[in-house]
């Protein structure tokens, strides 16, 4: 029997009141240094930093460590009060902003106006963790979670300047999110719907995307345009999307990059800089081809690259990707190893803290401790990430029946 | 031997005629005794190049005017002439000098370490940079001191602290010329210092004060530092001047807690000839104002100051014997209006926080310029930035901010503020600071060490005169430069030993994800059956 929508309604609440509690009573100033919610690309302290020394007509992309879009700079310089009650909650209201574009994700999926799970969908994001503790940490990755989602979510509902305009303020956010325009654009042309199960060529005619993609190039061209005016140069680009491909930061954090830069030879750093780069974004293409007939779950995968192998991640990268799941409820069966990837990330996420802590507060523990537990990390990420594959294709193949084997080719 | 000595300085007195150029060589040495017991001396040679303007920058491609010099120091004069500097000033120093007890010293650089600041012409074929890079390089080889890693990643050009103590001449209507800064705390002035530095004098250290220079005692002295300052001033020529200071203790060999010297106490040496060459050599000594009893009676005393002339005397030695034996005190009378203690705070290695405590000492507000040069390792958080008196906040306090904000494994950053002290006043500066976390080959061999951070400078401004705000009238605004002390910060390290275990690892595990991805997308699902073969 399904829940009365009171009961869920009551339930939304709780959950609103829970996430706004914490907001107001989370102990920021311990958790807005913590290495894994925010790296300096997304760093609170970094961003107030940048907003002193814009208000004090010292241009802060003139060197340094501000690397936040202009855009935000700009946003947060006219709105962002010194009171930090007012920018937990601002904060925790654009969490609960991601939540429901989820929660409309999944119902354009279903193609339901709502359903008794909504509850689950919003709770898996707005309960989750490694989305949550970002958040309270007032890091500005939770930004770019609630925006990759609201922007998936109009082009679920076929909004597409929405759609496209929230990809190209995500790109002058983080560019590693270029990689989320090709399935987004399928999106656009085809819908959110569910097609795993019955796999298909692409039916629409791949030519309807080239308007999509004008588009948001002409929303990123203006975008840079508005970046140039509020910093008054182009040092900006050098600084915000320089970082992403340069790494001039090493800072610790949850992903894979910043210690391998940190013991490479410096020979070979420009070499594999790129190697990284392009393999950031190889993932895009096949991934798309082969969904062609359920793009959202291309795009949900693309989630979990991100999380594994960007730049500057923070947890609430693979957060979001988890936190995604929810909105594929058919897969679930075609798991093959979730206790396995659920034990790695516990492992992970019990470490990471622990071992960044020993590293460089205690000083007894070294740099191999932190960077071991963010390889474990990177292990779950992949598990998940490859188990969400196997699934997405197995699914098509339905039950197994007695005596018959699915093998791969 | 005497009178081929007089025929060789008949020569070079006629040379001198012939190139036309006067030179003039000084030396002094002031002795004083401090607060605390100890003997300050303060060495200074200058050789004045009358009538010689600094080279032009524009015309460095062109053939150079020989140089031929009597007394100016050739190797250094080279250099000069080499990379166009007008003005230049090098000291090298070990130990902290305590203003507190001490009050300002006779040569204001007195901070940790290795200090070099340059004034370079603009529009040369070859670029200040550049120029700055030859310099710091050629002063290196010349002085065996590590300058040449005073590079870009700790050069400044902080224009609001430091000014010409020269004249900057003007070539054809533009005078442009441009300050390059570098400090390097980490680095120790010692003996291979001191040789190439008596080299550059015309007696050596054979003859004259500079005899007195034995590195066996100068180099025991409680604090000590050489400086090489060149500077033009206008009609009377280009100064060079050799500093060298020391604070001595003279109570820490004595029994009978006495703080007695003589120069044959002090130095091991007493002068045995003066030094030929030597236009005027004056022994200076600051007389107590109590009881005191000075062999050689002075041949001048001015106010406090006796004077020696030693010019042509045989052999001099000069002793200060006090009656009674010497009582510490328990506080001291400072002259210098305030006093700063400076530390980095925090126990992570990834942020701390900058701490300075500045004291006024005057019943009368203070203004102070306040410079940090900081290298990028350390990042400072300028909107944490706050100033407390009497634990409140203040925000009169602080203000004119220039910041120059640093580039990560390149730039320094070079910070430089007004602070308005009130009178008798504590005032508590802090602000946060990140700790960059550096590449593996960035580290210094001794990486656990730390990394030592330049002194902050505070200058206290004598007067506000703030409408004008001409080059020399902020140098005659500023007083004497106070050198807080340097700073050891700790930077965390990464494992030195792993670099091909890190990269294979990663490449391993992302090779590992990459490779699981592909084979699912590139291979179909089939089923199949119970009596079916698996085909090959």
């Amino acid at each position: 029997m399904p829940p009365s929508t009171s009961g869920l309604n009551a339930a939304a609440l709780a959950l609103v009141a829970t996430r706004i509690v914490a907001a107001l009573f989370s102990p920021e100033n311990v958790l807005k240094r913590d290495q894994l919610l925010s790296t300096p690309l997304s760093s609170y302290t970094q961003l107030r930093e940048g907003i002193f020394l814009f208000k004090h007509n010292i241009d802060p992309y003139s060197g340094g460590t501000f690397r936040h879009s202009p855009l935000l700079l700009a946003l947060f310089s006219t709105i962002l009060p010194n009171s930090r009650t007012f920018a937990s909650l601002l904060w925790t209201a654009f969490d609960l902003l991601g939540a429901w574009a989820l929660v409309s994700i999944w119902r354009a999926r279903q193609n339901v106006s709502h359903t008794s799970r909504d509850i689950l969908v919003a709770a898996s994001y707005l309960l989750n963790p490694y989305v949550f503790l970002p958040t309270l940490a007032l890091s500005s990755s939770s930004f770019q979670s609630s925006l990759t989602l609201l922007s998936v979510k109009y082009a679920a509902e076929g909004n597409a300047s929405l759609a496209l305009f929230l990809l190209a303020i995500l790109l002058h956010i983080d560019l590693s999110t270029f990689i989320l325009l090709p399935p987004v654009l399928l999106l656009l042309i085809t819908g959110p719907r569910s097609h795993l199960a019955s796999p298909h060529a692409l039916a629409a005619n791949l030519l309807r995307i080239i308007p999509h993609f004008s588009r948001y190039l002409l929303y990123t061209g203006i975008l840079a345009i508005v970046s140039t005016s509020i910093t008054g140069g182009t040092r900006w680009i050098s600084q915000t999307w320089g970082a992403t491909l340069t790494l001039p930061d090493l800072t610790p954090n949850t992903g894979l990059w910043w210690y391998f830069f940190t013991e490479m030879f410096d020979h070979f750093r420009p070499f594999f800089l790129m190697v990284f780069t392009l393999h950031l974004s190889i993932y895009a293409i096949p991934m798309c081809i082969k969904f062609q007939y359920d793009p959202l779950y291309a795009t949900f995968l693309l989630l979990g690259v991100l999380g594994t192998f960007k730049a500057y991640p923070t947890l609430s990268d693979p957060g979001l990707f988890l936190s995604a799941l929810a909105l594929f409820p058919e897969v679930y069966p075609y798991l093959r190893h979730q206790m396995v990837t659920a034990l790695l990330h516990l492992h992970a996420a019990l470490l990471m803290p622990l071992f960044n802590y020993l590293w460089l507060s205690t000083g007894t523990g070294n740099a191999n401790f932190f960077y071991a537990s963010t390889l474990v990390f990177a292990c779950a990420n992949g598990a998940a990430l490859i188990d969400a594959i196997w699934a997405g294709l197995r699914i098509a193949i339905g039950e197994e029946k007695e005596g018959y084997m699915v093998v791969q080719e | 031997m005497r009178l081929a000595l007089c025929w060789f300085f008949l020569f070079l007195v006629g040379c001198s005629g012939v190139y036309g150029h006067e030179e003039y060589f000084n030396e002094n040495l002031k002795i004083s005794s401090l607060q605390d017991g100890r003997v300050s001396t303060t060495f200074s040679f200058e050789t004045i190049l009358k009538g010689v303007p600094p080279r032009d920058p524009r015309l460095l491609n062109a053939p150079d005017s020989s140089q031929h010099y009597i007394v100016f120091p050739l190797a250094l004069g080279q250099i000069l002439r080499e990379y166009a500097v007008t003005e230049l000033h090098l000291t090298l120093n070990a130990g902290s000098w305590n203003y507190e007890r001490w009050g300002y010293p006779e040569e204001s650089g007195v901070g940790t370490g290795a200090e070099l600041w340059a004034w370079m012409g603009a529009g040369a074929p070859m670029s200040i940079d550049d120029r700055w890079q030859g310099l710091r390089n050629a002063l290196a080889g010349l002085f065996c001191a590590s300058l040449g890693t005073l590079d870009e990643q700790r050069t400044t050009s902080p224009t609001h602290s430091y000014f010409p103590h020269g004249i900057l001449p003007s070539w054809n209507g533009s005078s442009a010329h441009e300050l390059r800064h570098g400090s390097m705390p980490s680095e120790h002035v010692c003996t291979e210092n001191l040789t190439p530095f008596l080299k550059l004098l015309p007696c050596k250290s054979l003859s004259g004060i500079a005899s007195l220079l034995n590195p066996h005692r100068i180099f025991d002295a409680d604090w000590h530092g050489l400086g090489i300052h060149v500077l033009w001033s206008g009609e009377s020529g280009i100064k060079v001047r050799l500093s060298f200071q020391g604070v001595m203790d003279p109570l820490r060999p004595s029994i009978s807690q006495k703080r007695d010297w003589s120069l044959e106490s002090l130095f091991g040496r007493s002068i045995e000839r003066s030094c030929p060459a030597a236009n005027s050599s004056n022994i200076y000594v600051t007389l107590p104002s109590e009881a005191y009893n000075i062999s050689p009676e002075p041949s001048k005393i001015v106010g406090q100051l006796a004077s020696y002339d030693i010019l042509g005397d045989k052999s001099f030695n000069v002793a200060m014997k006090w009656p009674r034996s010497f009582q510490y005190s328990p506080s001291y009378e400072t002259s210098v209006p305030i006093s700063v203690v400076r530390t980095l705070r925090g126990a992570t290695q990834a942020s701390g926080k900058l701490s300075l405590v500045i004291s006024n000492h005057r019943s009368t507000p203070q203004s102070l310029v306040y410079l940090e040069t900081m290298p990028w390792l350390v990042q400072f958080q300028l909107h944490t930035l706050h100033a407390r008196v009497d634990g409140r906040i203040r925000d009169d306090v602080i203000s004119n901010i220039s910041y120059m904000a640093p580039v990560p494994h390149s730039r320094p950053a070079t910070f430089q503020a007004e602070l308005r002290l009130a009178p008798r006043s504590v005032t508590h500066l802090t602000m946060d600071v990140d700790k960059a976390f550096l590449r593996y080959t960035e580290h210094p061999p001794d990486a656990q060490r730390g990394w030592d951070l330049p002194p902050a400078v505070l200058i206290p401004i004598l007067s506000d005169t703030e409408d004008n705000h001409t080059r020399s009238s902020n140098r005659q605004r500023l007083g004497q430069p106070i050198y807080t002390s340097t700073l050891l910060v700790d930077v965390a390290t990464p494992d030195f030993s792993m670099p091909y275990n890190v990269i294979i690892f990663t490449c391993s595990l992302i090779a590992f994800i990459f490779g699981s991805v592909f084979n699912l997308l590139t291979r179909k699902f089939v089923v199949i059956g119970p009596d079916q073969p698996p085909e090959k």
